[in-house]
């Protein structure tokens, strides 16, 4: 079987995975529509922001939890904003569990919020690697001679 | 309750049935058999056996047959026959009777059964729930005996060495010795109290630690007073030993001193000097009272050291020979851990748990309530009837009264509705039958909360569940079904729970003002949604006599139609579904109600009737300004039978109980309505209705706020000779309209459906006298004769102003039709004005193509008389201002170019001609023609009302633009098509500051999609939807940098040039920055008198904004209100989006109120995001 088909089925099978398994929901389907000639690397693009600004908030809530009285407005206004910018990238696992941590902040409760940032972390990293794994395989495909979005 | 009644008897009446059913067979049997004596036993085994049936009986029916043939001849052939259809017949019988009664017995087992272990499910929760403090009450008695156990062996071990003690010094050895064993154990057990031993010859060692201040201290009496003599009365019988050391020994001895030593908690260091003690300060030494007869003992004493009480063993150590007693050792232990749990565990589960001995004395509770009586002498235990918790009492009182002193045998009690003050409880209590320390613990729980926490705790655990990454594909949808299963669970009990609160007389009515119209219209808004589906026409249909305000609670009105809403809606196939309801003023008895159409008769007689009843209410109402409001629900479902008129109201009852399985629901709908109905003062019934389906009749008594006189509908409708063509779909709601109209002098005519439409089109705009050409109307319009006159009267009219209203349903929107039919409504584009009544589902390729055509008024279905009275109004408004323009161009080319534009028929154009709506023409007139038209209006402003601008009295020119802006203003809030962006495109460029680089690049760009956009007037519309934003720009403020990036490509995608910032902050001062640039023009300008631009300069450097709400610094309400401040005065209006993550209505009420325009929710989604921002920035000329 020629090699960019091949790899182009991987990546479709890759990708489709990740929307079975609740790691992106539409939303990245619409951020892949965005992408054109003017754009090639848009959708690698958003993601790295994505990347950056949750691990900057993610710093920001391991801090501040740390604190002996915690700051509840502040932490849930960070997760706020993880909450959209995971939104509008479609990873909705971690959207999920910004959810829930709202609601640990709303309640003010401590356990649950470190609880829930835990998770918050492993869905990030679960998510970061998936996310890196496809962009990979997509760079692979592009080198090999096949087209990057595959739709 | 009712229902087992019912069943029961039922049973009983089905097995008699069944009896006498086998009685009738036998008896048959026996009449009919004379040759087959084997029958006999086929038909016993019938009547016991359930189906299916034997094959016996099969054979039997052979053998009957047989037999019969055999005996054709005879004449007895035609009676066997006979016998032989009843046997059958009777069989049958039979067999449904025992199948019936399998049915009822089965439904009536589940439903025990289930009631049954939901109960064992709530009693085994409280039975665990107590026995855990009754278990750590248990651990402490254990390790307090324990404890004494230890002390007195080690006791008696120190005390047989020293038995004989010769001297002073051998004596105080042995205390030393005693006192370091007991320290030993003391220090070891944090819990104890204390631990006292109280020798034979008087003396006391005891370790007291103060749970309050953490004080540790050793407690003796003085040796030297009777030490010696101890020793020298060591020779003493047992008896004179008993009668020198007795409590009073202890207590009364006045020459006994008491020293109390301060010490060191950990290393039982002496850190103080030892201070004598007054008697009173004592703590409990345990003598030789508590040990009558020689073996432990329990007991439970209180001290002014703690607030809790104690829990004391005492134990006695006996010397080598075992007969005489040596000391007595005591220990004390608190028993506030015991009620921590219980707090502990309340506060997870609610309600509330206490402790008590036999007699009734307080232990511990799970509140913090004292559980000692703090009398001036010494502190004592309280009985539980003395407690202050109000439900620990109340519930103590209610077992003292239902049980007295005599506690039942087992002396456990679980009793499941409690009245305790005005709410029901469940009250176990557990008895723990200790030999010496009989205890009992009760536990009350409120019996709301007892079902819905644990539910809640299931939800919330299965939410975790889901969460979690690590189930599979198949676990994840189980555990997704759970969900859905619990969440219906729990909306069940939330319904019996609610059922309980009002019939208990709980529920309190809140008192507050609400719109009521506007609360029904959002309820029939959301119920058409879930209607379009069904196929179900959801109408709303409110008398303009109704009061808008009135006081009430409004929750529960809305949830009063909501559950009969819902209730017609899952009974109604098809048809229709009529929300109807009128007034009465109880001050004017007569003026009779206005029926909304028919079945005016029916009703005017129940109406009297009704009437007499409501007279009471009048009467002692009068004052309070109260006002009886109606209401039908009135819909084509399957309808109720009338015996089940009155039973539908009832708890768990649908009118057929087989609907439940295709219906759903839980029966308590109605029943809740009732009860409501009835608390608000009113009635609910089911009336009798012409035709099929259910008409459920109710009133409710509200009050009407005083202040608040007569506030309907002031639109005045009659003299704007306005003809309204409604061409909807649904009978109903057109019908409901229309009559609506006609009462308010609006001449309407109505259309079905597309062929009707176009034939009344063609009927209106063709032909100047219809009534020649009448053998043009369609067969199926059967109201020919009225239409014909009703156009005879609209050719009369003069200046008439037609407004169709068109159905998306009459589109065909299966195939392409539709855009065909589009284009032929288009051709009436200039003559009339379209309404779209659009369904919620219709696609956004739709709605684009019809806003393409210059059709902005849009409305979601279903239509009612608020979305009616607002669409003339817009209509009206917008017409007043196209006639104000015409006057102003009466004598330019305007009209010519109308002309080309539009293909006129034969029609005369001046009585159509109503400017159309090409705004783009006139604003490009404006542009090109500026010194006449200024000129008009400047005298057009002087004739108008005041104007609110400062401007216009210093300075007529700046007044001018001021005034042409407040226009372009007006023209945008009634969604004409402004195309003020493109026309000004020149001028803002001139002074952009460089510092916005993106407006820089796209310079070129706009100029030149502003030549093409003039060039291409008004089919420019015809551009696709990947650029459907070109042109404009959009500030974007957003401070996750994800989202801003997102959102800018999205719409730099379809063509928009974006300005992105991180703050509410930057994005008041970047339009600030530019409206202070205009000002500064603005001046200049009125130096220069530079009329060319000035028109074109004065509109915001930005065609909309999209402001993220929760940002850092300032957030996008508080930036919005800046921004609407500042443009107080200068005519502007930026449309505002907001960019919220929740989808509340309360964020939506927020965003309004502040000043945005619309709002979306995050993450965007593309397609409602350009349509937002379209209809907001009307650039879509046609």
């Amino acid at each position: 079987m020629d090699v960019v088909t091949q790899m182009q089925r991987q990546l479709l099978q890759y990708t489709s995975s990740l929307f079975k398994e609740g790691f992106l929901d539409d939303q990245f389907n619409q951020l892949q529509q965005l992408q054109d000639e003017s754009n090639p690397e848009f959708v690698v693009e958003v993601v790295t922001l994505f990347f950056e600004d949750a691990e900057r908030l993610l710093n920001e809530l391991s801090k501040s939890l740390e604190q002996e009285s915690i700051h509840f407005r502040r932490v849930d206004a960070h997760v706020h904003q993880l909450k959209g910018s995971s939104s509008s990238i479609g990873a909705q696992r971690v959207q999920r569990v910004c959810i829930a941590f709202r609601n640990f902040c709303e309640q003010q409760n401590v356990e649950g919020c470190l609880k829930s940032l835990q998770e918050i972390k492993q869905e990030y990293s679960l998510v970061k690697t998936k996310l890196e794994t496809l962009f990979k395989m997509e760079k692979q495909l592009f080198a090999a001679g096949g087209s990057s979005v595959s739709r | 309750m009712a229902e087992d009644r019912y069943d029961e008897t039922c049973s009983e009446a089905s097995s008699a049935c069944s009896q006498i059913g086998a009685n009738n067979c036998n008896h048959f049997f026996h009449r009919l058999c004379c040759s087959a004596p084997s029958w006999n036993w086929n038909t016993t085994t019938t009547t016991t056996v359930t189906p299916p049936p034997p094959p016996g009986r099969r054979i039997f029916h052979r053998d009957v047959e047989k037999e019969a043939f055999q005996y054709a001849s005879s004449s007895h052939c035609l009676s066997s026959y006979y016998s032989v259809f009843v046997v059958r017949l009777a069989i049958m019988v039979m067999l449904a009777i025992l199948i019936g009664l399998l049915t009822i017995l089965t439904w009536h087992f589940t439903k025990i059964y289930t009631t049954k272990s939901l109960q064992t499910l709530a009693y085994d929760l409280r039975y665990e729930l107590l026995q855990r403090p009754i278990l750590r009450m248990w651990n402490i008695l254990n390790s307090t005996a324990e404890i004494t156990t230890a002390q007195v062996k080690l006791s008696q071990y120190v005390i047989r060495r020293y038995s004989n003690p010769a001297n002073q010094a051998e004596q105080v050895e042995l205390y030393e010795a005693m006192r370091a064993i007991t320290w030993a154990l003391f220090s070891s057990k944090k819990a104890l109290n204390s631990i006292t031993i109280n020798y034979k010859n008087g003396f006391v060692q005891a370790f007291h630690r103060d749970l309050k201040d953490n004080n540790t201290s050793y407690i003796y009496s003085d040796l030297v007073n009777y030490s010696m003599v101890a020793s020298n009365s060591n020779e003493m019988n047992f008896i004179s030993a008993h009668q020198s050391w007795d409590d009073k020994a202890i207590h009364g001895n006045k020459s006994a001193i008491w020293y109390r030593e301060p010490l060191d908690p950990v290393t039982g260091d002496k850190i103080g000097k030892a201070m004598q003690i007054a008697p009173e300060d004592l703590i409990n030494i345990a003598g030789l009272s508590q040990v009558p007869d020689g073996v432990a003992s329990w007991h439970v004493a209180v001290s002014k050291f703690t607030d809790s009480p104690l829990l004391s063993a005492a134990l006695p150590v006996w010397d080598s020979s075992n007969k005489s007693i040596m000391a007595v050792v005591g220990v004390t232990t608190a028993l506030y851990s015991v009620g921590q749990l219980m707090k502990e565990l309340v506060e997870m589960h609610s309600g509330h748990m206490y402790l008590t001995s036999q007699e009734g004395y307080l232990l511990a509770t799970s509140t913090n309530a004292p559980l000692l009586t703090n009398s001036t002498k010494s502190p004592r235990l309280k009985m539980a009837v003395d407690c202050e918790n109000e439900v620990i009492k109340l519930g103590a009182e209610w077992l003292q009264r239902a049980y007295g002193n005599h506690s039942p045998p087992s002396h456990e009690v679980h009793v499941e509705n409690a009245k305790l003050g005005h709410q029901q409880y469940y009250i176990d209590s557990f008895f723990l039958n200790l030999k010496r320390l009989p205890l009992v613990g009760v536990i009350i729980i409120p019996r709301n909360h007892e079902l819905r926490t644990p539910m809640a705790a299931v939800i919330g655990l299965l939410d975790i569940l889901i969460s979690d990454d690590c189930l599979t594909n198949e676990q994840y949808s189980t555990v997704t079904q759970i969900r859905k299963c619990s969440t219906a669970l729990l909306r069940l009990l939330n319904n019996i729970l609610d059922l309980s609160k009002v019939e208990s007389g709980k529920l309190v009515l809140e008192e507050a003002e609400f719109d009521l119209g506007r609360e029904l219209e959002g309820l029939v808004d959301m119920f058409s949604v879930q209607c379009i589906n069904h196929n179900v026409e959801t109408v709303l249909d409110l008398s303009d006599e109704m009061p808008k305000v009135v006081r009430g609670d409004s929750a529960r009105v809305v949830q009063i139609f909501a559950n009969l809403i819902n209730n017609s809606i899952k009974f109604t196939p098809s048809g229709h579904i009529i929300l109807r309801g009128w007034c009465e003023y109880p001050n004017s008895c007569n003026s009779s109600p206005i029926f909304p159409l028919e079945q005016k008769k029916s009703r005017c007689i129940q109406k009297s009737r009704e009437k007499q009843n409501a007279n009471n209410v009048k009467r002692t109402t009068k004052r309070d300004n109260k006002v009886i409001l109606w209401f039908e629900v009135d819909d084509t479902g399957c309808g109720i039978d009338p015996s089940k008129w009155d039973s539908v109201f009832e708890s768990f009852e649908q009118a057929d109980p087989s609907t439940t399985r295709l219906h759903g629901g839980t029966g308590l709908g109605l029943c809740i309505v009732r009860n409501l109905v009835n608390k608000m003062g009113g009635e609910i019934k089911v009336v009798r209705k012409e035709g099929q389906g259910t008409l459920m009749r109710l009133c409710l008594t509200l009050s009407t706020p005083i202040d608040v006189t007569e506030q309907h509908c002031a639109l005045d409708l009659t003299d704007n000779s306005l003809v309204v063509l409604l061409a909807l779909h649904g009978n109903m709601s057109r019908l409901i309209t229309s009559k609506w109209l006609q009462k308010n002098g609006v001449c309407t005519i109505e259309a079905s459906e597309w062929n009707g439409l176009t034939q009344v089109l063609r009927d209106l705009f063709h032909s100047r006298s219809p009534v020649h050409n009448n053998d043009n109307f369609d067969a199926h319009y059967p109201a020919t004769e009225g239409l014909k006159s009703k156009l005879l009267n609209i050719l009369d009219m003069k200046n008439p102003v037609f407004i169709i209203v068109v159905d998306i349903g009459l589109l065909d929107l299966s195939t392409d039709i539709w855009k065909e039919q589009l284009n032929f409504l288009h051709r009436y584009f200039g003559r009339a004005r379209f309404v779209w009544m659009l369904n919620h589902d219709t696609s956004n390729n739709i709605k684009m193509e019809i806003r393409r055509k210059g059709n902005v008024l849009m409305v979601n279905k279903p239509l009612y008389k608020a979305k009616m009275v607002h669409i003339l109004e817009a209509v009206m408004k917008e017409r007043n201002l196209e006639l104000q323009k015409r006057n102003n161009m009466i004598g330019s080319r305007a009209a010519a170019k109308e002309g080309e534009l539009y293909e006129f028929l034969e029609i005369d154009s001046t009585h159509f001609d109503v400017g159309s709506s090409d705004d783009s023409d006139t604003s490009e007139t404006v542009g090109s023609n500026p010194v006449s038209v200024n000129g008009d209006k400047q005298l057009e402003l002087v004739t108008r009302s005041p104007p609110s601008s400062t401007y216009k009295i210093n300075n007529s020119l700046v007044g001018l633009t001021n005034e042409h802006l407040e226009d372009n203003n007006n023209a945008r809030k009634e969604e004409s098509c402004q195309s003020s962006p493109s026309s000004s495109n020149h001028a803002i460029e001139e002074i952009e500051p460089k510092s916005l680089s993106t407006k820089e690049s796209s310079q070129g760009e706009d100029s030149e999609r502003g030549e093409t956009h003039r060039a291409a007037g008004p089919n420019n519309n015809a551009v696709n939807g990947k650029n459907s934003l070109e042109g404009l720009r959009i500030l974007l403020a957003e401070d996750t940098p994800v989202l801003q990036r997102v959102a800018t490509i999205m719409l730099e995608k379809m063509g928009a040039s974006v300005v992105a910032v991180g703050d509410g902050q930057q994005a008041v001062d970047a339009l600030h920055c530019m409206l202070g640039v205009e000002d500064c023009r603005r001046d200049s300008l009125q130096k220069d008198r530079n009329t060319r631009s000035q028109t074109e300069i004065l509109t915001s450097p930005y065609d909309l904004i999209l402001m993220d709400c929760q940002m850092p610094k300032m957030d996008g309400y508080e930036a919005t209100k800046a921004i609407r401040k500042s443009e107080v005065g200068t005519g502007l209006h930026i449309p505002i989006v907001a960019l919220t993550a929740h989808a509340m209505s309360c964020d939506e009420a927020k965003c309004l109120e502040v000043g945005m325009d619309a709002y979306l929710t995050k993450p965007i989604d593309f397609k409602q995001m350009v349509s937002t921002i379209l209809s907001l920035t009307k650039r879509t000329t046609s």
